[in-house]
């Protein structure tokens, strides 16, 4: 093996090293807690990280360990942790760097539980947020203050599906020595991988489009191991000698993955929110045909999207994909494959109209999830987004009439027919 | 840490622990274009086992001061200066690819503090192909992908590193992007343009361990052969299944072969 390997053959086989054992070919689920050290000596060292190894499965484990390896592979990030769910991702992310006083600019256009994270939890801990239209890159770049540690955002923002910009706001994040984190869910690696653009680090649910089939909660956080945490002074925790290692030096000894290793020694470790070694191998069976999956979500949303725009009953369509989007051109530039397949429309009739749909369709499940397999549809201002305040929906481009619609691998007739059905009811209300 | 050199900043990690020239001294000295994380699994096991540890950054290669050095001569008078300047004393040297060049003209220019000489994937020259040169000069993501491509076994290129959660083939590729084009150009153009490694290696005086990886198409069996056959009574080990980058493909092995020898040959109270 002398070239790097593409995209499809590292969804099957990168991180996994076959079972010296039996020859197991899938990668098997490491159910256990502990591992048997086979001295002392090797004890002590996987203890002061002077060699890698496991010792317990709140900090690493076999079967995640593949998962792990495997999504830092498709990113082409330096080193990836996983753990119980994406928000777990977020919080351990953010915490590994900033702390009381520190402060994020990041995007309006975010899923609800960000959003909360950073408005309502966050602040509790001392640390701060200004929020910024996802449009208006020059505005991260006048929030920013002097306590600011990190610029957060979604490549494809929820549900409003604008597009972060993120060869602009990376290069505002550069120079003034600021990471730039996005929060990568909605694209996943096979769409764009976020690091050739200027992002630092990479947030996942992977529960979504990377599972895929709806079964089992995680989150990933990929280090890009392109930021230069020792050119200031603004990030101790990466920097500074860590007591409960001896006083290690991450970003010394570890360089590209030191922001990662922060996560496992601290986050891991003292919060422990890992993820289930049976979790990982499902993951797992979903990661192995992501490209199979996302074309066909791709290809499905395009039929939808050409059916919902010519449809009677609906009064507005959002994607990027559409070149009425005002996030055309970012999509088709960071984007060419296609810009998901995440859609929101608006039912004519509003609130009522959009609810009758929602409870008369029978293949489209009416759930808080999206990049399941099987088509997902869902009324935000009601349900994901319904803990953020009335200003903060408008700044997230939700309506009362909205729909999100997450396109599934369905035979797109089907779709069609069931979405016909909805309409149906919508329209009887409309009447009303 | 940072030491002056010569008027210029050294980087060097010391394993976590500080510098103490009292102790027996472990150098680490990386190949073309990379750094001291290379040794990452390596260097803060000695440190805790009472060595004083220098994983250091060539001129000019991430933390250390340019312009990098042009010749490996050059490189190897560095290095002195560097062991002069910290008073390094009781020094076992661990080298890889290039580092092994520098190590093996160090080790014949400087014998007087040397207890052991550990060389990984080397032979004594490094011929460099016109194409990987031109490239590192005026395409460097292209040489980057050509030295890892070939410096990586497969377990590089499945990802299989032996950190969960690390990609050893990325986070050299990071290393990397930050030492070109210049670092790696001129780190290319000095092996190619070393000429000394036969005479070298005869005038060693200190012990010598050389690792030869099995996989290796940048070190291949020919050279390490010649590299073998001209140093005094080497202690010779072949890790079968590993490519050029031993001591991140196969660090467990690796390291217990340069534990053994250097625990043997310059003992830490």
């Amino acid at each position: 093996m002398s070239r790097f390997l593409n995209f499809d053959t590292l969804s099957l086989h990168a991180g996994q090293i076959v079972d010296p054992v039996f020859g197991a070919r899938a990668a098997p689920i490491y159910q256990t807690t502990s591992y048997v050290f086979p001295d002392t000596d090797t004890a002590s060292s996987i203890f002061n990280l002077e060699r890698g190894g496991h010792a317990y499965s709140r900090i690493t484990n076999p079967t995640v360990g593949v998962l792990e390896q495997r999504i830092a592979a498709l990113e082409g990030g330096s080193a990836a942790v996983c753990t119980a769910s994406g928000m777990a991702a977020t919080f351990c992310a953010i915490t590994a760097i900033l702390g009381q006083g520190d402060h994020i600019v990041a995007s309006t256009q975010m899923y609800g539980g960000n959003i909360s994270l950073m408005k309502n939890t966050l602040p509790r801990f001392g640390i701060t947020a200004t929020f910024v239209d996802p449009t208006d890159t020059d505005g991260f770049a006048k929030a920013i203050q002097d306590n600011t540690k990190l610029i957060y955002g979604e490549l494809i923002g929820n549900p409003g599906l604008d597009i972060l910009d993120l060869e602009a706001i990376g290069k505002i994040g550069a120079d003034q020595h600021i990471p730039f984190m996005v929060d990568a869910t909605f694209n996943t690696p096979y769409l764009c991988r976020c690091f050739d653009y200027g992002a630092n680090m990479t947030i996942h649910s992977v529960t979504k489009w990377m599972g895929g089939h709806g079964v089992a909660i995680g989150g990933v956080v990929v280090d890009g191991g392109n930021f230069d945490w020792g050119a200031t002074d603004k990030y101790p925790t990466i920097t500074e000698p860590y007591a409960p290692f001896q006083g290690i030096n991450l970003w010394e000894e570890f360089g590209p993955s030191a922001f990662a290793t922060r996560i496992r020694a601290e986050a891991m470790r003292d919060f422990g929110p890992s993820m289930a070694p049976m979790n990982a191998f499902l993951l797992l069976q979903g990661l192995e045909t992501l490209s199979l999956r996302m074309d066909k979500h791709l290809a499905n949303t395009m039929e939808l999207l050409d059916f919902l725009t010519n449809h009677d009953q609906v009064s507005w369509v959002n994607h990027p994909s559409l070149a009425s989007h005002s996030s055309h051109e970012l999509a088709q530039k960071y984007l060419p494959k296609g810009a998901g397949s995440i859609v929101s429309f608006g039912v004519k009739g509003g609130r009522e109209a959009g609810k009758a749909f929602i409870e008369n369709t029978e293949l489209a499940s009416h759930l808080a999830n999206v990049g399941d397999a099987k088509t997902l549809v869902i009324h935000p201002a009601t349900t994901t987004h319904s803990r953020i305040d009335a200003e903060a929906l408008v700044a997230a481009g939700i309506t009362e009439d909205m729909v999100r619609l997450s396109v599934g691998l369905e035979d797109v007739a089907d779709i069609k027919a069931d979405f016909e059905t909805g309409f149906r009811a919508a329209k009887r209300i409309a009447k009303v | 840490m940072y030491a002056d050199v010569q008027g210029k900043q050294v980087f060097a990690t010391t394993g976590g622990k500080p510098f103490d020239n009292r102790k027996p001294t472990v150098i680490f000295l990386h190949g073309s274009g990379l750094d001291h994380t290379f040794w990452g699994l390596h260097s803060r096991f000695f440190a805790f086992r009472n060595y004083a540890v220098l994983a250091l950054d060539t001129p000019g290669h991430t933390n250390s001061a340019g312009p990098p050095l042009t010749s490996i001569e050059a490189m190897a008078d560095w290095l002195n200066d560097v062991v002069e300047e910290l008073d390094a004393s009781n020094i076992s040297l661990i080298a890889h690819s290039q580092g092994c060049l520098v190590a093996l003209e160090f080790a014949a220019r400087y014998p007087e503090r040397l207890k052991s000489v550990s060389l990984v994937a080397s032979g004594l020259a490094t011929p460099v192909n016109d194409a990987l040169i031109k490239a590192a000069e005026e395409d460097p993501e292209a040489a980057i992908a050509m030295m890892l491509g070939w410096g990586f076994g497969s377990a590089g290129h499945l990802h299989q590193g032996p950190i969960p959660g690390n990609s050893m083939v990325a986070g050299g590729r990071k290393v990397m992007r930050g030492n070109v084009p210049n670092e790696l150009a001129t780190d290319l153009k000095a092996c190619n343009a070393y000429q000394n490694g036969r005479q070298a290696a005869a005038a060693i005086q200190a012990p010598v361990q050389v690792i030869i990886a099995g996989k290796d198409r940048m070190a291949p069996a020919k050279a390490t052969a010649d590299l073998v056959e001209h140093l005094p009574d080497p202690e010779v080990t072949l890790i079968e299944e590993s490519g050029h980058m031993v001591p991140q493909e196969v660090p467990n092995q690796c390291r217990q072969l340069l534990r053994d020898f250097v625990f043997s040959n310059n003992p830490a109270t």
